[in-house]
């Protein structure tokens, strides 16, 4: 009595001798086999990030679930949340939280509300004051992600983590159903991650972004991904900026008097 | 009528040990009154204690024996607590002094489908409070009562059957019994049928009046009315720890075995807790008079619970950022904030309500570890000053339910920054241009005059910019408009925003 093998593909042809048999592509045997030439496929749906120039080199064709996704930036402040924006708000369309640990700065609601988010739907949960000595600040992280409630978290992490502490955040995270976004400094490039994806960005002139894929399940990306953000600037105002890059001192000067239409 | 007695054999050795630490509710115990031994755990048992012993005669066959102090308050705290649990299964609940809790569940058989599915919910509503159980259920109460001393889960479903039962019963059985117990030996008297083929004004003249009754409620042939248990609208129970507790850690095994108890006070009147207090009672300290003599911890919950694992975790979060100003002796657990309201469904698949539980109690962790107010909601507020226009508040679970799926569709354009920097940073000038890490920055779109706040002294002139770095980034400047301030404050550039 022979068991049936487990992972025989639907289309194979019955045992027999292999050699002269049809090929068998790894990628008809299980969702976690590809080709090393090809982008990784993802078991769980992943979430589109509203960029399909990014959305094209995302294993799965979006942010991943229930694992970590790293960021890595210069500083805050380069169009990150834009990036997000359209994740974040697909999420809460969902009826789900979203949570964001220790961002870099006050959050404005009006600024979240000009972003498609909603304010009633996201908590901003503060690690910074420790109540007890020696407590964790990445503890409420972890409960947040192991609890599975939550829709998506975005965390700012402390400078300088160990790579284990990562990986029990990534270990949480498998209970996460949704994206879990970390952003770290950009130094953090050198360390290993647990993280299967991993992306620095920088910015690339006014409204851009450029992303460098750092790790992913898929062959290596050489070129970085630009991306139009959503407009903060206005048409007339990006020519100026287009104008001005490169050259810094020939800027013409901004005269209090000369009033640019916001609109 | 039938009745389920509920016999405590180790109950006042387990209230003891209640009141231990877990690794010590292992060793050996024992408990005296007035330098006897009264009764001893299992250890210490095999190690040759046995009840009557004197203490230094116990303390010499186990020198590490744990000797406690019989307390017949704190065994009828423990047996109130299982009486509360078994008033979950029918109204009428009484205490049989001093270790026994009689049930009368003839009108209850319906709704559990029947005395075995019963007796097996109310065995597994009782586990939690740590008892070892015997449970018999028989015609009288009095006969139940007496049986579940000697038997474990017999079940007499009429009158002769109990009668059968109860005349191969030894006689020392009966409380009034064991009070005669050598002169019934002597005369041949071993079991309730020897007792009962005697003459009766006989028995009543060399024995009481006691015996006869007794045994005639045992057998059906007197009326025997129990007063049934009322629950007290007020929840209190307290635990005199064996050794003062110097951490707060130490402090949550006992506070469990009244958590316990609260939840056994609660599903007696199907209602779910709101809110509760733990007191501390401290070690008297005459040197410190200052020192309060109790620390009280009011724990309130977000939405109405009896889990004990959730309300565990609370209390071992607060009571972690807790100080105690000196050691513990007593713990007492206090609560009359209750909502009655019909219990959860259960599920067997995850829905959107048990999401919306889970995430309230992952709220209420955070909030309790964390403190309440750096789990935080944004609020906008209708005000022109960037740093007015946002108010943070503490989380309210409840509110996010509310809210739910509202998210709008982006319509407007981006004209507001996200980060805020907590202060303006004063930007140094070149030629009346800013600059900001020692570069200038490139004015991109603006001015936009935001005048406001003259109304309440936070008065704001400014003509706000968006910029750009050298790098790409976009950031938010103004120019203050106030050039009469007599320090210069309020003039020149200032960065307030990052556009992220």
């Amino acid at each position: 009595m022979e068991a049936p093998t487990t992972f025989a593909p639907p289309t194979a042809s019955p045992p027999g001798p292999r050699a002269g048999g049809p090929r068998v592509s790894p990628e008809a045997l299980h969702p976690s086999l590809w080709h090393a030439h090809q982008l990784g496929r993802s078991a769980d749906h992943t979430l589109p990030s509203g960029f399909a120039q990014l959305d094209a080199q995302l294993p799965g064709g979006g942010w991943p679930r229930k694992v970590l996704t790293e960021l890595l930036l210069p500083h805050p402040g380069i169009g990150e949340i834009r990036l997000l924006a359209h994740a974040l708000a697909a999420t809460q369309r969902a009826g789900r939280l979203v949570m964001l640990f220790d961002p870099p700065a006050a959050v404005s609601a009006p600024a979240l509300l000009e972003l498609g988010l909603d304010v009633n739907q996201l908590l901003v949960i503060q690690t910074h004051l420790q109540l007890r000595p020696g407590a964790d600040r990445l503890w409420a992280l972890e409960q947040a992600l192991k609890s599975g409630h939550v829709g998506a978290v975005v965390a700012w992490l402390p400078p300088r983590l160990r790579a284990e502490r990562l990986r029990r955040l990534q270990l949480a995270a498998h209970a996460h159903d949704g994206p879990a976004f970390m952003l770290r400094e950009v130094a953090a490039q050198q360390n290993a991650s647990a993280a299967p994806l991993r992306l620095a960005l920088h910015p690339a002139g006014a409204d851009q972004l450029a992303l460098r894929v750092l790790k992913r399940r898929g062959p290596p990306l050489l070129a970085p991904v630009h991306l139009a953000l959503p407009a903060v600037l206005s048409a007339a105002a990006l020519r100026r900026a287009q104008a001005w890059s490169g050259t810094e001192e020939e800027a013409p000067p901004l005269h209090a008097a000369s009033f640019i239409n916001l609109a | 009528m039938l009745w389920v007695a509920l016999h405590l054999p180790l109950l006042s050795l387990e209230s003891f040990a209640a009141t231990l630490a877990p690794e010590q509710a292992a060793q050996p115990l024992a408990l005296m009154d007035v330098h006897r031994i009264v009764s001893a755990n299992a250890s210490a048992q095999a190690l040759g204690v046995q009840p009557g012993m004197k203490r230094a005669t116990a303390l010499s066959l186990a020198p590490q024996l744990l000797l406690g102090q019989a307390d017949a308050r704190r065994d009828l705290d423990a047996l109130t607590s299982v009486a509360h649990a078994a008033l979950a299964f029918t109204p009428a609940v009484s205490l049989s002094l001093p270790s026994g809790v009689l049930l009368e569940v003839q009108a209850s058989l319906r709704y559990f489908g029947g005395l075995a599915p019963l007796l097996q919910r109310l065995r597994a509503t009782l586990a939690p409070l740590g008892h070892q159980l015997q449970c018999v259920s028989a015609p009288t109460a009095q006969g139940a009562m007496l049986l579940s001393q000697l038997h474990d889960g017999l079940h007499c479903a009429d009158r002769p059957a109990l009668r059968r039962v109860l005349e191969a019963a030894p006689v020392g059985l009966l409380a009034a019994g064991q009070a005669h117990a050598e002169v019934l030996q002597g005369m041949g008297l071993r079991s309730l049928g020897d007792l009962r083929q005697l003459p009766r004004p006989g028995l009543a003249r060399r024995f009481g009046e006691a015996l006869l009754d007794e045994m005639d409620c045992a057998f059906g042939e007197r009326p025997d009315p129990r007063e049934p248990l009322t629950l007290p609208p007020v929840f209190h129970s307290q635990l005199e720890l064996f050794a003062r507790a110097d951490t707060t850690e130490q402090l949550l095994y006992g506070a469990q075995v009244l958590l316990v108890r609260l939840v056994a006070w609660l599903s007696a009147q199907h209602a779910f807790v709101r809110s509760f207090s733990l007191q501390m009672k401290h070690e008297p300290r005459w040197r410190h008079s200052d020192t309060p003599s109790v620390t009280v911890l009011e724990v309130a919950l977000a939405e109405p619970s009896r889990d004990v694992a959730h309300m565990l975790v609370l209390l071992r979060e607060r009571l972690g950022a807790l100080q105690l100003p000196a050691p513990t002796l007593e713990l007492a657990l206090q609560s009359s904030d209750i909502s009655r309201r019909p219990p959860p469904n259960a599920e067997l698949f995850p829905t959107a309500q048990s999401e919306q539980a889970g995430l309230t109690r992952l709220i209420e962790r955070l909030q309790a570890r964390l403190g309440r107010e750096q789990v935080q909601r944004l609020v906008p507020v209708a005000d022109h000053r960037p740093e007015r226009a946002t108010a943070v508040q503490p989380a309210e679970p409840l509110l996010l339910r509310e809210h739910k799926g509202s998210a709008p569709i982006r319509t407007c354009p981006i004209t507001r920054p996200l980060w805020l920097l907590p202060q303006p940073l004063a930007l140094q000038e070149r030629q009346s241009r800013p600059l900001l890490d020692g570069k200038l920055l490139q004015l991109l779109a603006g001015p936009e005059r935001i005048e406001a706040g003259w109304w309440d002294g936070a008065l704001a002139e400014r003509d706000y910019f968006i910029g750009q770095t050298t790098d790409g980034a976009l950031v938010w400047l103004y120019r203050g408009r106030l050039p009469w301030s007599a320090d210069g404050v309020g003039a020149g550039w200032f960065l307030q925003g990052r556009f992220a």
